[in-house]
């Protein structure tokens, strides 16, 4: 045998922790950094990461993996994929990079945080290369779409959407600094990786790969089904250390995160990836509505890596599973509403057969979000565009900063969660909402919505234009239509015929 | 009212637009990517007062090292994430063809045991010091202000793995040919106790206690990386070479091609520091604070390597030439 195993010396590799004296445990690892969960010493050095890769295995594989995603970019770039896509498609792809590319770079140094300051050598090995992954996705997700900038100025939000006020990049931003830049390195493993990369990643990129290759976009897929291989080693960082929690005694620390992090995942996923799977994309392309892909993905998968983990489901689990049904078409009812709002065009997916799929996928969808649109389309139908369009703000919720809402029409249940901090009253979307931010109030207390920044008078002049300014998005930038209401078009036919009859 | 002007699509991301030159590859994924410098009172968009935005505010942005626009900062290698593992990856198969080859030739039967026991207690240990660079590199990264200036840390942080690895793997092998020397066993020992590691661990532990970002970045790559890089791989090589190790020497060398990618970055980032008046003086404060600490590990441990004449002079003279070639 010339060479070894890699098992040989793979252990040497993460027998890493020593004891210091010139400077003391807590200073080399701060509780507030480390996490502070008093646990024996040495109960870390039990972390057995599951999956084991070595720094040549890693160099290796990922270069392979790179040869084949930017192959094919290279292979398709003159395939005019894009310019040929469906309107609808551009903005899955324009709500994707902007919410994801840069908050997959942030990524890293929630990565790094656990590299450096975890107690569990093991983990400090596996954070490494998480943090490459994670440097490896946001630099994809930037260069991929950096092609298309020439085209349409909404690519340019690929990049820029981190830096802006823009109401939906806040609430992303809010969400990913609260379960993974201001985190200690042990809850950043359980709620990044574990809670949110285990469950809603998957979905995100597997299931939106499922549908970008229905949609002929195979770049897209590809890269995206690339990146999901990556995730799925480094999601599990975070389960060996549930698992160290749980044996000594730290279950119900443990499951606090998780039910924290996967209420504020199921939010953001709720406005960015419900709307463009049951809206956007192209009616004949979709694979699987947003609830199949929940239910597959969340609800049957994540549930069983709960369970054998030895936690329990969160404590709002029933009201989660009633609102896969309906979170998401308030959002995109909101999104496509205040559409000058945010950086792609947002297809309506309105037209009567889209609608009898969502009544078949979700019944009842008819006599509720369906009555707001029957409103939406006989403005747009007359032609009176001006009330197609908002003139107020919606009230946003204090912790996942998304509008308030509930389901209109016969099953009406929208209801404001308030609660009184230190003379300040906020508002909340619902019990878990309210609940998160009693975990740790003085998290999220000093946080003003963009609701309460305009209240504030600190958004000027006080109206849309205002606001637009305030997030700096701009005419060009400013979504409208993704099909310019061609869609409407059946409408008029179907009303010319009813008036003619 | 007239209508405001329609934003036309532009050749590259806004940021970069201005120029006129076209951006590379490693500009449009690697600059201005961090986004907690948009509200100076909140990096993260949280309660302003709540711990992790006060420890940006006052170790990231209110370091004493001050750069108008850290954002400007390029690597001088460009290396971006896909460029990084083709290169690492050559390297990697490099080494581990070393490892094979001189597996087969049956190398390690060869060596003297009295330099196996040199290995013992003078290289196997060494992974814990290479860890305690992955972490340093690790935290430097996470407080930079600038992305270009993160990922270079970042790679740095990967390579201190490679080379934690290498010393893993070398130290497995060398149990098996001499298992009476407590290889894969006492390095933790001689790492917490044995005098000639002291210098070192104290050094490290210091530096990774340093959380300003200023000081964190000087002290980790100005002061410790060149002690150890002087010390434990050109003179411990030079050692092996002398007492017949060639693959060990064959090691460090392929290691010192991080090093000195490593120093390349770190030279155009003490250019641009120097741009700003006030910067050289900081800078040679840190390094006068920092030096005797870096000078008694260098003496720790190279006092005790055999066949290699003088090494701790010659190493602790290196690290200063270093910190001259970059106007210091």
């Amino acid at each position: 045998m010339a060479l070894l195993n890699r098992m040989d010396w793979y252990d040497l590799a993460r027998s890493t922790n020593w004891t210091p004296s010139y400077v003391s445990d807590g200073e080399l690892f701060p509780a507030e950094l480390s996490g502070d969960y008093g646990l024996p010493q040495g109960a870390w050095e039990k972390y057995d990461e599951p999956y084991k890769q070595t720094y040549p295995e890693y160099v290796k594989v990922q270069r392979e993996k790179d040869a084949g995603a930017y192959s094919v970019k290279a292979a398709l770039e003159r395939s005019r994929i894009f310019e040929n896509a469906d309107p609808g498609w551009k903005s899955v792809m324009k709500a994707h990079y902007g919410a994801i590319a840069r908050g997959e770079y942030a990524a890293a140094s929630a990565e790094a945080r656990m590299m450096r300051f975890s107690p569990a050598p093991g983990m400090r090995n596996m954070a490494t290369l998480g943090c490459l992954d994670e440097i490896r996705h946001g630099q994809m997700q930037l260069y991929f779409p950096h092609e298309h900038v020439s085209k349409d100025r909404q690519m340019d939000w690929a990049f820029k959407a981190y830096d802006t006020n823009e109401w939906a990049m806040i609430a992303a931003r809010h969400f990913f600094d609260d379960i993974m830049m201001t985190r200690d390195a042990i809850s950043v493993s359980i709620m990044l990786t574990f809670s949110f990369e285990t469950g809603f990643t998957n979905m995100q990129f597997l299931g939106l790969a499922a549908d970008a290759a229905e949609a002929g976009d195979h770049t897209f897929a590809n890269l995206i089904s690339s990146i999901q291989t990556d995730e799925s080693r480094h999601a599990q960082i975070g389960g060996p250390a549930l698992k160290i929690l749980i044996e000594n005694g730290k279950k119900e620390e443990a499951q606090r995160r998780v039910d924290i992090a996967v209420w504020g995942a199921w939010k953001l996923f709720s406005v960015l990836t419900g709307p463009i799977m049951d809206y956007y994309t192209p009616l004949e392309h979709r694979k699987q509505s947003f609830k199949e892909f929940m239910e597959e993905w969340i609800v049957a998968q994540f549930e069983r890596a709960l369970t054998d983990m030895g936690l329990e489901l969160p404590w709002y689990w029933e009201q989660f599973l009633a609102d896969l049904g309906e979170t998401h078409h308030g959002m995109h009812l909101g999104s496509y509403y205040w559409r000058p709002t945010v950086w792609w065009n947002p297809a309506a997916g309105v037209t009567p057969q889209e609608r009898a799929w969502l009544e078949e996928k979700y019944p009842g969808w008819n006599d509720t979000w369906g009555q707001c649109w029957d409103v939406i389309i006989d403005n747009v139908v007359d032609g009176n565009m001006a009330k197609a369009y908002p003139e107020t703000l919606p009230y946003v919720c204090n912790m996942c900063q998304l509008p308030i809402l509930g389901t209109p029409g016969k099953k009406w249940n929208v209801k404001d969660y308030p609660l009184e901090y230190k003379g300040r009253l906020y508002h909340f979307g619902s019990e878990v909402d309210r609940w998160v931010f009693q975990q740790e109030p003085e998290r999220y207390a000093g946080h003003l919505s963009i609701v309460d920044r305009f209240l504030a008078g600190m958004i000027q002049p006080m109206d849309l234009s205002g606001a637009l300014q305030y997030m700096n998005i701009a005419p060009g930038e400013c979504g409208d239509d993704a099909h310019n209401y061609a869609w409407a078009e059946v409408y008029r036919a179907m009303r010319a015929q009813r008036n003619a009859g | 009212m007239t209508e405001p002007q329609q934003l036309k699509p532009l050749k590259t991301w806004s940021h970069l637009a201005a120029r006129r030159r076209k951006p590379s590859e490693y500009e449009i994924v690697s600059a201005n990517l961090h986004y907690n410098d948009r509200d100076p009172d909140a990096p993260y968009e949280l309660s302003p007062g709540m711990f992790m935005n006060e420890w940006y505010k006052k170790n990231t942005f209110a370091t004493a090292l001050k750069h108008e626009d850290w954002n400007a900062f390029r690597d001088p290698e460009e290396v971006v994430y896909r460029t990084y593992n083709l290169m690492q990856d050559g390297q990697e198969t490099y080494v581990f063809g070393l490892f094979d080859q001189f597996n087969q030739r049956e190398h390690d039967q060869a060596l003297d045991p009295r330099w196996a026991g040199t290995l013992a207690r003078m290289y196997a240990p060494v992974r814990y010091l290479f860890h305690t660079v992955q972490m340093a590199s690790a935290y430097v990264g996470q407080v930079s202000p600038a992305s270009t200036i993160t990922n270079c840390n970042y790679f740095q942080m990967a390579d201190s793995l490679r080379w934690v690895s290498h010393t893993a793997y070398r130290t497995k092998e060398l149990s098996t040919a001499f298992p009476d020397k407590g290889f894969a066993r006492d390095e933790r020992a001689y790492w917490e106790k044995d005098p000639v590691w002291q210098g070192f661990r104290e050094l490290m532990e210091k530096t990774l206690t340093v959380w300003d970002w200023g000081e964190a970045i000087i002290v980790l790559n100005l002061i410790a990386k060149p002690a150890i890089e002087e010390s434990v791989l050109r003179k411990l090589g030079e050692s092996a070479r002398h007492n017949g190790d060639m693959l060990l020497g064959l090691i460090t060398d392929a290691q010192l091609i991080d090093s000195a990618r490593h120093r390349r970055w770190l030279a155009s980032f003490i250019k641009m520091a120097l741009e700003t008046p006030g910067n050289l003086e900081l800078i040679q404060s840190w390094v006068a604070k920092w030096e005797p600490l870096a000078d008694k590990a260098i003496e720790a441990y190279c006092s005790m390597l055999p066949d290699v004449a003088d090494p701790a002079a010659s190493a602790k003279a290196a690290t200063r030439a270093f910190r001259h070639s970059l106007g210091l």
